[in-house]
């Protein structure tokens, strides 16, 4: 008898780990979790959702017209797409795991925009409707197809991981609904996957990191540059790019990691790598959580004082940057914006954001502080009508120069990608706390699209 | 010969490093394999418990007292939670294993979510008590003061636990009603109450390790899932109930996530699985597994 139950025992206990085995493959757990408040949400994972959506809107029963007229028609929206009808905006951010505080971020700085414009843009009261793409493929799409189908979204905003971006960019596309990227850089969002309907005020990958190489050559070592960044979308493109402008400039890069992104919880063995590897420098791609855990890893470690460690700026922005402490003291980045940056559409937003906040702007609550002032100038254009998108989506193509804290900005009306600026910032203290101050302008980077 | 210095000189870090993680998992992982051995419940909720001892970290540990702090409150927390789990469990004993699983991965899900309301979703770093911060010299290879500080505190743990549970009374009780509980509760032991104080000190090890993990993890409401896999990883290839097993079990997954990792990063995501499917297939009672347990 026993001996029966200590099989049956372990028996379960097998059976039981291996239940947690397959929860342990990212999110599913989680998944669950809310998934079941999701009941019938579908789970398309192929990326590619029959055309026309949003059509279940009862509103045109005479369905005679072509699908896209139709699809164009409701758009999800409601009949009464007029000034002064409130304005739903989907708002599609991670509200947990390592990209937390990006999605926090990016509410607030579209959340500080619409309090400064009486909660309106282009004239119409916004209502927004927030959902938890979890920084996840999968569900980023069931969360986008929620936004449209049920709550009849007129466009949405967001979207941290370009994994996502990537996951959702056909529906968006097929169901003819404005997609307003304030972080995602995947590349091909405004390259060959480019659509008339997705715009980015934030910036591609390549745009990030492409401005590194030629300086890192000149600055920071001619070869022996170990690259790492985590193993998912943005990751690769981040190491391509960079590879591809440090190679140019005449720079030999060495090897590289890829740690599994999101749950990697010690950088140690990559770290001994770059240790055993002989490099001269480590080029590093990491934001939010990742970024702490390896910049105080990559000080703990003791490569601190003998490697310098560049890479976008994400890796130190002021969202991590008290956690990081000391371990980020003089490390040098490059991106679109710090807010040290000395002009006086930032001065007035720093002490705005500040003052709403209580604590520093990072670029997420930039990125989409400007996601929302496209928004508001395109359909201030329209006088907030939003019935004919692609008006609207011409109008957000052709806004021009955009009045950005980061300085110069310029929607680029081929791409939808902006033309903005980077900065080669280094972390200094300022005034008690640590920030990133501007070292140099590299200069415009357009992406070539 | 020379390659071997060689090799152990390029990968001796790793290896220390699998020994910190090792023993920081045993801590974890041992009481959840002697409530399993016990009480046979499945507690699903041991992650949670650690996830909270790491929170205490990150909400006392401001310096070396703050630190000590954070210990008694998460061992507190523990012992109580310890308690607040047996409570919970007992009206449904005798009700299978997938009530009690289910049970426990319910209140995982509310402690968690306590957790994430209290603490925020974001990443939390617990900064190491002054004395440990900074980076020791290790032969030429510098490695973080305070994990070698975890390796001994792990070692010291492991010997208490060792010495409690095969030296002394309540330990012969306990490891007796492992093997069979109707017994001991015929010769006139309250095994209801060795369980009480089985689950208390299972989840104040647990609290324990959450503490000291705290400067070693990044802090935030997943990091219990995750942790929870990895002691069940080690107590199936440990072999449940068992003690020896769960040091083993704990050092081999250390190895295999650090040294591991460090030989083969393209297998980093597959290894730890791949490790636990190995010793199945050849051992499928766990190292240390007793087949009439």
């Amino acid at each position: 008898m026993d001996q029966r139950k200590g099989i049956s025992r372990r028996l379960f206990l097998q059976r039981a780990t291996t239940i947690g085995a397959a929860a342990a493959v990212p999110g599913l757990l989680a998944a669950c979790g809310s998934g079941v408040e999701e009941g019938a949400a579908p789970t398309a994972t192929g990326g590619t959702t029959p055309a026309g959506t949003p059509t279940g809107a009862a509103t045109t029963p005479a369905a005679t017209a072509s699908v896209t007229e139709t699809a164009t028609e409701t758009g999800t929206e409601s009949p009464t797409a007029a000034a002064g009808e409130p304005l739903k905006i989907g708002l599609l951010i991670p509200t947990g795991g390592v990209y937390a505080s990006l999605g926090e971020d990016m509410r607030n700085g579209f959340q500080l925009y619409l309090d400064q414009h009486d909660g309106a843009l282009g004239g119409r009261p916004v209502e927004v409707v927030e959902e938890d793409s979890e920084a996840n493929p999968e569900v980023g799409l069931r969360k986008a197809q929620k936004l449209l189908n049920e709550d009849r979204v007129a466009m949405v905003t967001g979207i941290v991981s370009s994994a996502v971006a990537l996951g959702v960019r056909d529906l968006f596309h097929e169901a003819q609904v404005p997609l307003i990227i304030s972080n995602a850089g995947a590349n091909d969002i405004t390259r060959a996957a480019k659509s008339p309907y997705i715009f980015r005020t934030s910036f591609s990958n390549w745009q990030s990191t492409y401005s590194l190489g030629q300086w890192a050559y000149d600055n920071v070592a001619q070869e022996g540059m170990y690259v790492i960044a985590p193993d998912y979308a943005a990751g690769a493109e981040d190491i391509a790019a960079f590879r591809e402008s440090f190679e140019a400039a005449g720079g030999t890069v060495l090897t590289g990691g890829l740690p599994p992104f999101g749950t990697t919880q010690d950088y140690q063995p990559f770290l001994s790598e770059i240790g055993n590897a002989g490099a001269q420098a480590v080029f590093a791609f990491f934001a939010g959580g990742e970024a702490i855990t390896f910049v105080q890893q990559y000080r703990d470690f003791g490569l601190k004082d003998t490697l310098p460690l560049i890479g976008p700026g994400f890796l130190t922005d002021e969202g991590v940057l008290e956690a990081q402490g000391d371990a980020a003291l003089g490390l040098r980045t490059s991106l679109h914006y710090t807010p040290l940056l000395d002009n006086p559409t930032n001065s007035a937003y720093v002490e705005a954001y500040e003052a709403a906040y209580g604590e520093q702007p990072t670029v997420y609550t930039v990125q989409s502080y400007d996601a929302a002032q496209l928004i508001d100038l395109a359909l201030g254009e329209l006088g907030g009508d939003t019935a004919d998108v692609d008006a609207l989506v011409d109008a957000m193509a052709n806004i021009g120069a955009l009045d950005s804290p980061r300085g110069p900005f310029e929607m680029d009306p081929v791409t939808h990608n902006p033309i903005q600026n980077f900065y080669l910032r280094e972390v200094q203290e300022v005034d008690g706390g640590l920030g990133n101050a501007v070292l140099e302008d590299l200069g415009p980077f357009p992406d070539p699209g | 010969m020379e390659s071997l210095v060689g090799w152990l000189d390029a990968n001796l870090i790793s290896i220390l490093n699998g020994v910190a993680r090792g023993l920081l998992l045993f801590t974890m992982a041992v009481g959840l394999s002697l409530i399993f051995g016990l009480a046979d419940v499945l507690n699903l909720a041991h992650g949670a418990v650690f996830l909270l001892g790491a929170y205490m970290a990150f909400q006392f540990a401001g310096d070396g007292t703050g630190f000590v702090v954070a210990v008694l409150a998460a061992v507190v927390l523990g012992v109580l939670l310890g308690g607040g789990l047996t409570a919970a469990l007992r009206p449904i004993s005798g009700r299978g294993h997938l009530d009690q699983a289910l049970l426990t991965l319910g209140i995982a899900f509310v402690l968690s979510d306590i957790a994430s309301i209290v603490w925020g979703n974001d990443f939390r770093s617990v900064p190491p008590p002054a004395f440990l911060r900074g980076s020791t010299n290790i032969v030429g290879h510098a490695y973080p003061t305070y994990r070698l500080a975890v390796i001994v505190v792990g070692l010291a743990i492991a010997g208490a636990v060792y010495a409690l549970f095969e030296r002394t009374q309540l330990g012969a009780v306990v490891r007796a009603a492992v093997e069979d509980r109707a017994m001991v509760s015929a010769l006139g032991i309250n095994v209801g109450r060795v369980l009480v104080a089985v689950f208390a000190i299972g989840s104040a090890l647990a609290a324990f390790g959450g503490v000291i993990g705290g400067p070693v993890l990044a802090v935030n409401p997943g990091l219990d899932w995750e942790v929870l896999i990895l002691a069940l990883i080690v107590v199936v290839i440990g072999g449940l109930g068992s003690i020896k097993g769960a040091f083993a079990g704990a050092l081999l997954i250390g190895q295999v996530q650090s040294l591991g990792v460090a030989l083969v990063p393209q297998l980093a995501a597959f290894l730890l699985f791949g490790a636990m499917a190995v010793v199945l297939l050849v051992r499928p009672e766990g190292l240390f597994g007793d087949v009439t347990a």
